[in-house]
């Protein structure tokens, strides 16, 4: 298995990840889950990124704090402590500041970045060229806007639907996400005097709704479903170009838990698909969905039972997505913030000695609480009554 | 009264305090982690005291004495360790009920402790201590502890 080991970087003191097909990073907020993700993009591709960096016109002068600026944003240089930090990827010592200071060889881009800050891809619904960001802006966040941009300026160019779009995805994802995330709204691309934008309208009348007036979770779906059109092109192909690797980060944000279900459902589709697939979450259902992946393929149950989770249907190609996905490798690493050592809590055992485990690195802790102020109340509430 | 003068003072249970976790069978014990043993004030065998009196009833396991450092009184944890599936989810509630009904009889002297009603998994769990099963049991007053009930010196009050 590919691993990546981080020693004091940022909040990281120590992190040991090895990453599996579906690879999913807990922890609270601030703890280095971004840091770890970003800098697996930079093992990947180092050299795809400074070719990038240096087409638009970024100089970092071959030296690492400016390149941890340029890369991971303003003011990241700090996470860099000479003689503290290091960096080891697949078993080999990796020198950053040797990386910073000579170019590589540029490549073809094998990770995909989908960011947390994926909202500020789109302005006024149209996606963002790279140039539109500040330098000090994460190069993640810049380039994934620049992916959307070219897929919908090329691939989208003339008006018409985005979605539902009979060439892009299954025609069960494309009914889930009628039900649980457009209802009936379209998304289109419009003219706006002259300028071309996205909007949802609902196919029939010519009213549509502007980005401006979106709910929140469609603000933060319409990007991340564009870069699944990214990773899913509408041919025969199963992946694009050379992308081996995606990073999803918090794919939960502003989604309701039926939105979620459908997204976590596309992922296994990226994973099917032959993606290693990478997500950080703060969602307990991610977890849950893991955590029955993983106990109905030990106790050797069929894809039905899989797709029931997900209330897809079980037509013979999310048969057989079902069936790739429970025999691929999933790992879950938990951030800890008071130690800033990650540990692996694959297993997810609730009866795990270790309360990042058997609390599912923190996720399960609240409603742990909130059972046990309960409990705790219904007895003495009786006591009470009884005395 | 103390939980050690409650114990000899309830009907079929007499003799049966122990000090610390003495009363706990020993594959029970490593479930039970005190912070401070010291605290403890000593445990009591239920099943096995009633087992005689009561052989088809769904007896509960144990019952611990603890003084925590911001109570003046003495502590109960009513401890039941059991495997922890959703199939038995159903057995648990039935000793339950049998423990509150008893704490109504013979019991009394030991109902009037404050105490923790909780369920320690002494195997393979298949649910969180945040599920939903969890919230089936919270509602009926008891605890889901996992497979480790840690005693702390503090008391959580309600």
């Amino acid at each position: 298995m590919t691993t990546l080991n981080i020693q004091n970087l940022g909040q990281i003191k120590e992190a040991s990840l090895t990453f599996g097909d579906l690879t999913v990073l807990v922890g609270p907020q601030a703890t280095g889950k971004s840091i770890a993700l970003q800098l697996l993009k930079l093992m990947v591709d180092a050299g795809q990124v400074q070719a990038e960096l240096g087409r638009y016109g970024l100089d970092w002068s071959g030296k690492l704090p400016e390149f941890l600026d340029v890369y991971f944003g303003e003011g990241m240089r700090s996470i860099w402590r000479p003689g503290e930090s290091k960096v080891e990827w697949e078993g080999k010592a990796v020198d950053l500041p040797q990386l910073a200071a000579r170019r590589r060889k540029s490549s073809e881009e094998s990770l995909f970045f989908i960011p947390a800050q994926r909202v500020l891809a789109l302005r006024d619904g149209w996606p963002r060229p790279f140039t539109d960001y500040t330098p000090g802006d994460p190069f993640a966040v810049r380039e994934f806007s620049e992916s959307l941009r070219v897929l919908v300026e090329q691939e989208f160019r003339g008006s018409g639907d985005l979605f539902p779009q009979e060439r892009r995805l299954k025609k069960e994802f494309r009914d889930l996400l009628r039900r649980h995330v457009f209802s009936n709204f379209r998304l289109k691309v419009d003219k706006f005097h002259s300028q071309k934008r996205l909007v949802l309208g609902t196919g029939q009348n010519s009213e549509v709704l502007p980005y401006m007036v979106w709910s929140a979770g469609q603000r933060e779906f319409v990007p991340l479903l564009l870069g699944f059109y990214w990773l899913m092109p509408p041919t025969k192909v199963a992946t694009r170009g050379n992308i081996k690797w995606v990073v999803l980060e918090e794919m939960e944000m502003g989604l309701h838990p039926r939105a979620i279900s459908v997204v976590l459902l596309l992922v296994f589709e990226l994973v099917a698909r032959g993606y290693r697939v990478c997500l950080s979450t703060h969602s307990p259902q991610v977890l849950d969905a893991v955590w029955a992946l993983k106990h109905l393929r030990e106790n050797h149950a069929g894809a039905k039972a899989l797709l029931n989770i997900f209330e897809a249907s079980n037509s013979p190609p999310m048969q057989r997505l079902a069936t790739a996905v429970m025999e691929k490798t999933v790992k879950v690493h938990y951030f800890n913030r008071e130690t800033g050592i990650t540990t692996d809590i694959s297993a997810l055992d609730p009866s795990a000695e270790g309360q990042a485990e058997a609390g599912w690195g923190g996720l399960s802790e609240f409603s742990s609480r909130a059972n046990e102020a309960v409990a705790r109340a219904v007895t003495k509430s009786e006591r009470e009554a009884q005395s | 009264m103390t939980f050690k003068e409650a114990v000899a003072q309830t009907p079929n249970l007499g003799t049966g305090w122990q000090p610390g976790l003495q009363a706990l069978r020993a594959e029970d014990k490593p479930h039970v982690q005190p912070e401070e043993p010291r605290r403890l004030r000593g445990s009591a065998d239920i099943d096995t005291a009633l087992r005689l009196r009561e052989p088809n009833a769904n007896r509960w396991d144990f019952a611990i004495g603890y003084q925590h450092t911001n109570c003046n009184d003495e502590f109960i944890y009513w401890v039941e360790t059991h495997t922890g599936s959703d199939d038995q989810i159903k057995v648990v509630l039935k000793k339950l009920v049998w423990l509150k009904n008893w704490l109504r009889g013979d019991g009394r002297h030991l109902a009037r402790f404050k105490g923790d009603i909780t369920w320690v998994s002494s195997g393979h769990t298949l649910f969180t201590k945040g599920s939903s099963q969890v919230k089936t049991l919270a509602q009926q007053g008891l605890i889901y502890s996992g497979k480790i009930l840690r005693i702390p010196n503090e008391r959580t009050k309600p």
